[in-house]
């Protein structure tokens, strides 16, 4: 089964809306509006109204944000490095900065089913000076400094079209609020709003639905197309203190996936531990949610969370593609795109937080340049994408450059290669691995596999998959011990999931995602499983679609139906992922 | 149409709320605040009755922390014309106290109306509206779902145990709104422009420290595991039989 084959095209027509179209209930104008409140979109009105402030300008800034309240809809690991941090806000200390804790020790391991081997921690994932944070609480800090230089941080406010004029992105219309679930308007009705402004920034974080649109509107491509992964998420207050950060690799996961997990203290007693697999794995039946319920039964995660309480669960999508999925540009006329929107994510170290927060940066001093002329054209903000070019993050992501795309052969080729890599500073093995979209991946069905197993039948089920199980440690016996059946302690379902994310949206808003045509039994299947949310069901030989559970994780985004805004402030109410 | 609405900052419904270490407080820290829904009720209602008036003032009033600024902005947001914060760091546990500042406010400042919630979704109290009216000896009306004003006199509804009461009452008075009086508005993009650029007042407010002390607070008991009696038809005669002879509800 080829996911390609049932997903719908992104609907161009909508999110791509003539400016001046009726429809719009008031109308604003800014200087500039960033679409998204996260690390990239905030740190870009920083540094915005930093560079006003010391110019003396009056500069009206907007920041467009989907979740009720900041931070709500962020979601990351997350082990940072403060360099940006720094760089943004000169007069403070790290210890001003919202982190938790800095790494006081890591260890990587390989798991099988019951026992762990210890690795020697690769360079790409050695974290000595950065920190443990929760991505929410960055965002909270970071949106009262904007707020306090001035910034307008609208929650609730969904994009849901570029206005475009000509060429040129003329602003964004956001989405309606109000709506019954056949689309009619109720008694508290909102109408979309027009921000119209000299230069639309586009910070909407993973899988963004405008700078997909704009790409595609702009025929702008990267060498490889971007890929994704998926990360689930959990947060527990746990009896057991845990002292360093941990990463593992192999079991649960099959050798024909890619992924690990990690474990994280935010305290001693509250932990972060999540699991990411990449989408472009081969086994149809795969299940994110339901393996990472799997995983937590092992030793090295029970240890510490038997006895403790789960207390947050999330999802979301994550950038992989790295540096041969970077747009060829991030900028057009009136418009930049910054931080995951634009795929500055290095896998291999696992960071994105001080790539995004850095783009943002980059961007805010090219729009303010261009501002001062009066000239917001592609060419003035080409400046920003010279200045990503020359910089750390445009390094960085090069120097790692294939890492990621070696795994596309199976666990062993891949970290056989990736090792290689890391040796010659990723000169080996010269050139560029191809990578298809996950989208366009070839999926095995295996008949008589129930649905949520989340359990890979096994290497070479499939002939040609190109897996190559070498010699040397096995990252786990590969067998089907069934379906992991939640005991609401230890391991939750997805529904228990979507009810720990704060998902309180309303049942009676109108679906917003869009499926494709004669969604065969097989796909509804595998979009059930791919969904950590349950936002998918397999109903006989239909697909039934529960659409406010969705946390916008954008999984199926990438490998099915698509996903537009809601109303504003739908979706999780994240405290500290 | 001049009207004072008088708003709380509480924590949001969907917390989880965990109990300080003091064993008689909420551990704020990770806390979301809201303004307290009911008051939202209030503050639409204000806002629909000045709507209606074509003329008037709303005014936002509230007794909290510095923080509370931020709620009063949400009201602001929604359309209010200005804001009193009457600032505090611990808010005591007595009513009366928090009513007498309110009262100080709002006497003899020509107000037609006084709006509050019916209670706050943080202590279900009730209180504070009515000893409010109380004070400032002015006719009260608790738990509204229906309102109409005139001719310098009003009609509320307020639903009861099998019925509705209606009761009319002469200008200026005390209401407190409940669920159900109206839908309030959404804040649209320019109210909340607007909304930063609105006067909003902030002065300590002067609280004594009441008659009441909270001892201890104590989460409810675990609630029991639910259990699946099971499927198809002969479920629904297992189930009949809980509830008749354990659960003993039939």
């Amino acid at each position: 089964m080829i996911p390609a084959q049932y997903q719908p095209p992104l609907p161009l027509n909508k999110l791509l809306v003539p400016v001046g179209t009726p429809g719009a209930g008031d109308r604003m104008e800014l200087d500039v509006v960033i679409v998204g409140a996260g690390p990239a979109g905030l740190a870009t009105a920083i540094e915005l109204a930093q560079l006003a402030k010391r110019d003396g300008t009056e500069l009206n800034i907007g920041v467009l944000e989907k979740a009720g309240a900041l931070g709500e809809h962020c979601l990351s690991g997350a082990v940072v490095n403060p360099r940006a941090f720094r760089e943004l806000f000169p007069g403070l200390h790290d210890s001003d900065f919202p982190f938790r804790a800095p790494v006081r020790g890591e260890a990587v391991y390989l798991l099988t089913a019951n026992r762990r081997l210890r690795l020697p921690t690769p360079p790409t994932m050695r974290n000595k000076g950065n920190y443990v944070a929760s991505l929410c609480e960055i965002v909270r800090w970071l949106g009262e400094k904007a707020e306090a230089l001035g910034v307008n941080i609208f929650t609730g406010f969904p994009a849901a079209s570029l206005l475009v004029d000509g060429p040129r992105v003329a602003g964004v219309r956001t989405a309606a609020t109000g709506l019954d679930r056949a689309g009619n308007p109720l008694a508290n009705y909102l109408a979309p709003n027009d921000l119209v402004a000299q230069v639309t920034v586009l910070a909407e974080g993973t899988r963004g639905m405008l700078a997909q649109a704009w790409s595609e509107w702009q025929q702008v491509t990267a060498e490889n197309p971007q890929i994704f992964a998926l990360g689930v998420k959990e947060i527990w207050e746990t009896k057991r203190p845990l002292g360093t950060i941990v990463h593992t690799l192999g079991w649960p996961l099959a050798s024909d996936a890619f992924g690990g997990s990690f474990m994280y203290p935010l305290a001693p007693n509250l932990v972060a531990l999540g699991l990411v697999v990449g989408l472009d794995y081969r086994d149809s039946a795969l299940d994110v949610h339901g393996l990472f319920q799997r995983m937590k039964l092992h030793p090295l995660f029970r240890r510490y969370l038997e006895g403790g309480e789960m207390v947050e669960w999330g999802a979301k999508t994550i950038p992989e593609g790295g540096y041969y999925s970077v747009p060829a540009r991030r900028s057009g006329d009136s418009v930049v795109i910054v931080g995951d929107s634009a795929g500055f994510v290095d896998v291999p170290s696992l960071k994105g937080i001080h790539y995004a927060m850095q783009s943002g940066m980059f961007a805010a001093r090219a729009v303010f340049a261009a501002l001062k002329h009066g000239d917001p054209s592609a060419a003035r903000l080409g400046d920003y994408d010279r200045m990503v070019n020359a910089s750390f993050i445009i390094h960085d992501l090069y120097r790692t450059r294939n890492m990621r795309l070696a795994f596309k052969h199976g666990f062993y080729t891949g970290g056989l290669k990736a090792g290689l890599m890391t040796l010659t500073g990723g000169r080996f093995p010269g050139g560029k691995i191809a990578m298809s979209r996950d989208v366009d991946v070839p999926r095995r069905i295996a008949p008589g596999v129930s649905p949520g197993l989340g359990v890979s039948p096994g290497l070479g089920v499939s002939p040609g998959l190109g897996v190559s199980p070498g010699p040397g440690v096995s990252p786990g016996p590969v067998v089907s011990p069934g379906p992991v059946v939640p005991d609401g302690r230890l391991t939750f379902s997805k529904v228990d999931g979507v009810f720990k994310s704060g998902n309180a949206t309303r049942d009676t808003i109108p679906t917003h995602l869009i499926v494709g045509r004669d969604v065969s039994p097989e796909a509804a299947d595998f979009y059930a499983r791919l969904c950590p949310a349950g936002v998918y069901e397999r109903v006989d030989r239909g697909l039934r679609v529960n659409a406010p559970n969705c946390i916008d994780c954008k999984a199926t985004d990438v490998l099915g139906p698509r996903w537009t805004p809601r109303e504003g402030g739908s979706g999780p109410k994240y405290k500290r992922m | 149409m001049k009207i004072a609405v008088c708003i709380k900052r509480v924590p949001d419904s969907e917390t989880r709320v965990k109990i300080a270490s003091d064993g008689k407080s909420l551990d704020e820290a990770g806390v979301k605040f809201i303004l307290n829904p009911y008051d939202e009720f209030a503050v639409e209602e204000a806002l629909r009755r000045k709507e209606q008036a074509g003329a008037g003032e709303v005014v936002i009033v509230s007794v909290g922390p510095a923080a509370a600024q931020e709620t009063i902005r949400t009201a602001l947001a929604m359309g209010a014309d200005r804001g009193v914060l009457l600032q505090t760091d611990t808010i005591p546990a007595d009513g009366l106290e928090i009513a007498r500042a309110l009262a100080a406010e709002v006497r003899d400042s020509g107000y037609d109306l006084i709006l509050f919630g019916k209670m706050a979704i943080d202590d279900y109290n009730h209180q504070v509206g009515p000893m409010v009216a109380e004070l400032l000896d002015l006719p009260c009306v608790t738990a509204i779902a229906h309102l109409e004003i005139g001719g310098g006199k009003g009609t509320a509804e307020r639903e009861i145990e099998g019925g509705v009461e209606i009761v009319d009452f002469p200008l200026p008075a005390v209401l407190t709104a409940e669920k159900g009086l109206n839908e309030p508005r959404y804040p649209a993009l320019k109210g909340i422009m607007a909304a930063k650029k609105k006067p909003l007042e902030v002065k300590p407010a002067s609280l004594g420290a009441g008659g009441l002390e909270v001892l201890a607070l104590t989460p409810p008991p675990q609630r029991k595991e639910g259990r699946v009696v099971g499927e198809g038809p002969a479920a629904v005669l297992e189930l009949l039989r809980l509830l008749r002879e354990e659960a003993k509800v039939l």
